[in-house]
């Protein structure tokens, strides 16, 4: 009943499905990495969860509901979206950008500008609450964005590379502060092409593959057979390298394909 | 920033009610009628259409996520005038009532069917575009057939009302048009936060929480009822809805809780020192104010995209 669960998902478009019978049920409190070469329809996967694309076949349920059975109001409590980072159009003020993330909530407007305050400090961007976002680096927008999401309070999360834009020492913050809303009870489905971010914020993420528009494999991070199942799905040849007590898994370099492991 | 705001309001105002004492002087009794019975009126006027045009201007720009898009360009004000035309060039008696149900009729149905594309499942915002500019333009052929086929007199009137113009005497505009614009006012007043919410594209604003279709109807419904009154009274007025909003966003930056409420008020303003400039630029003879908007507003959006041009970082 705390789920966010594809049932036999498919969306067509003219030329053939984008996503064909696709079968994913992610839990609150949990995290599940979508991975997979472009192209393959990770997003499309996102879009059809969040109902902004008409389904070919088959259903998506959130805590229980059928979503076609939600207003849209009762959709944005349980589901937020991240989508991939965009230029803005306007100079609007970080504060304002995040407001609008509260629209489902009647609520003051002090109200919603007090939150947006918040959910500001949370990503440590409180001091540009007033700066136009035009002004901000993509990586302070990616922040701003992830406000907007925090600010939403929904109860499960739908990001689309959450880590991109951001130089390595702003994605590992990011995740981070992804890891400690899975800790405190949001499920979270994220599109990324880095699996290793995500092994060191939450104790046991999903890895999902998805190529051609089909789910090719639902492991576990720690899975002996991951980097085997990521070379067959990116074609490349993916290596498994020892890091303390964890592990990291990275694309072999051009030349050392043929390298032991 | 609060401080231009206020700044903005009180100018809007002030311009709005000095505005009654552009022209020539006032002296007894006549002064009392010229002032009361006149400029008063007509600057009550100015103001209710002012506020309407720049106001649903602001609306449709942010609803169509395009910064060209007025009531001019989605229809609206070309099904205005096809109707009322069509009561000039035809001569349909009854007057103002008649040429105002026209009006409505005709702004009604241009945005009808530009509306039942918007609210149609998933149609792009460009597909709505799109879809106002052929109502555009298919109903300015049909005006032009219609001035063809009418007499040399019906002609006249139709080309005066085309001109755009405050009407003269009395309070009748007043008391027709307030209770017909100011609920549209309330209503897209209080759509601000959720076209705010738009800046982000209308995707992101359905996962918020959002009913896009339903938005979209509201915004042009109310924006197309306002327009054909201030259309049907005044005749086409071009600009106020396409410059004023872009200037107010320029002065306080682009949040729709500021942007809305300040393109009344500063569209208003607009409006009526146009018409101020209108009727007393050329003594005993006054212009179309449609035409002192063009004039004022056609330099000023160009020299806006100018700057705008240079002031983007290459």
């Amino acid at each position: 009943m705390t789920s966010l669960l594809l049932r036999d998902v498919s969306v067509l478009a003219r030329d053939g499905p984008l996503l064909a019978h696709a079968n994913l049920e992610v839990q609150r409190g949990e995290l599940v990495a979508l991975l997979g070469p472009n192209g393959a329809g990770k997003t499309t996967l996102l879009r059809a969860a969040l109902g902004l694309v008409p389904l070919g076949g088959g259903e998506v349920r959130v805590s229980g509901t059928a979503l076609e059975a939600l207003s849209q109001r009762k959709r944005a409590a349980e589901l937020a979206w991240l989508p991939q980072q965009s230029a803005p159009s306007e100079p609007l003020p970080a504060r304002e950008a995040v407001v609008a993330a509260r629209y489902r909530f009647h609520e003051t407007a002090a109200k919603s500008r007090h939150e947006a305050e918040r959910a500001l400090e949370r990503v440590g961007l409180a001091r540009f609450a007033d700066a136009p976002l035009t002004t901000l680096s993509g990586g302070e927008r990616q922040r701003v964005a992830i406000a907007g999401l925090l600010a939403q309070e929904a109860r499960f999360l739908l990001l689309d590379e959450p880590a991109n834009h951001l130089d390595p020492a702003q994605q590992a913050e990011t995740y981070a502060l992804l890891g400690s809303l899975v800790a405190e009870g949001v499920g979270m489905l994220c599109v990324t092409h880095d699996v290793n971010l995500l092994g060191h914020v939450v104790r046991s993420p999903r890895v999902v593959g998805l190529a051609d528009g089909t789910l090719r494999f639902d492991l576990d991070y720690r899975a002996d057979a991951l980097p085997e199942r990521l070379s067959e799905l990116f074609g490349v040849r993916m290596l498994p390298l020892s890091v303390g007590a964890g592990r990291v898994i990275v694309p072999a370099p051009r030349g050392l394909e043929g390298e032991a492991r | 920033m609060t401080g231009r705001i206020v700044a903005l309001v009180v100018l809007s105002l002030a311009l709005t009610a000095l505005s009654v004492l552009v022209g020539p002087p006032l002296d007894g009794a006549q002064g009392d009628f010229i002032l009361w019975q006149l400029r008063v009126p007509r600057m009550l006027v100015g103001a209710l259409v002012g506020g309407t045009l720049g106001l649903v201007g602001a609306s449709f720009q942010t609803l169509f996520a395009n910064p060209l898009a007025s009531e001019s360009t989605v229809g609206t004000t070309a099904g205005a005038t096809l109707g009322a035309l069509a009561a000039l060039a035809l001569e349909l008696p009854g007057g103002f009532p008649v040429l105002f149900l026209c009006s409505c009729v005709g702004a009604a149905l241009a945005s009808l069917s530009v509306t039942l594309v918007a609210g149609s499942g998933r149609a792009s915002m460009g597909d709505v575009l799109l879809a106002g500019i052929t109502v555009t333009v298919a109903t300015g052929a049909l005006s032009v057939g219609l001035q063809y086929l009418s007499d040399s007199r019906a002609l006249v009137a139709a080309a005066r009302w085309s001109l755009g113009q405050l009407p003269q005497v009395g309070y009748d505009g007043v008391l027709i048009l307030a209770p017909l614009v100011i609920p549209c006012w309330l209503v897209l007043l209080a759509l601000g936060r959720a076209l705010q919410t738009f800046a982000f594209g209308e995707e992101l604003a359905e996962s918020r929480g959002v009913h896009v279709p339903g938005l979209r109807r509201l915004v042009l419904g109310a924006g197309s009822l306002a327009v054909a009154a201030c259309v049907a009274w005044c005749g086409p007025i071009a600009f106020v809805g396409l410059i004023v909003p872009h200037i107010v966003r320029r002065s306080v930056g682009p949040a729709q809780r500021r942007v809305l409420p300040l393109s009344l008020a500063a569209g208003s303003a607009f409006l009526v020192l146009c018409d101020a400039l209108a009727r007393s630029l050329s003594p005993g003879r006054e212009l179309p104010v449609g035409v002192v908007t063009a004039a004022l507003g056609a330099p000023g959006l160009v020299l806006l995209l100018f700057r705008a041009r240079r002031s983007v970082p290459a």
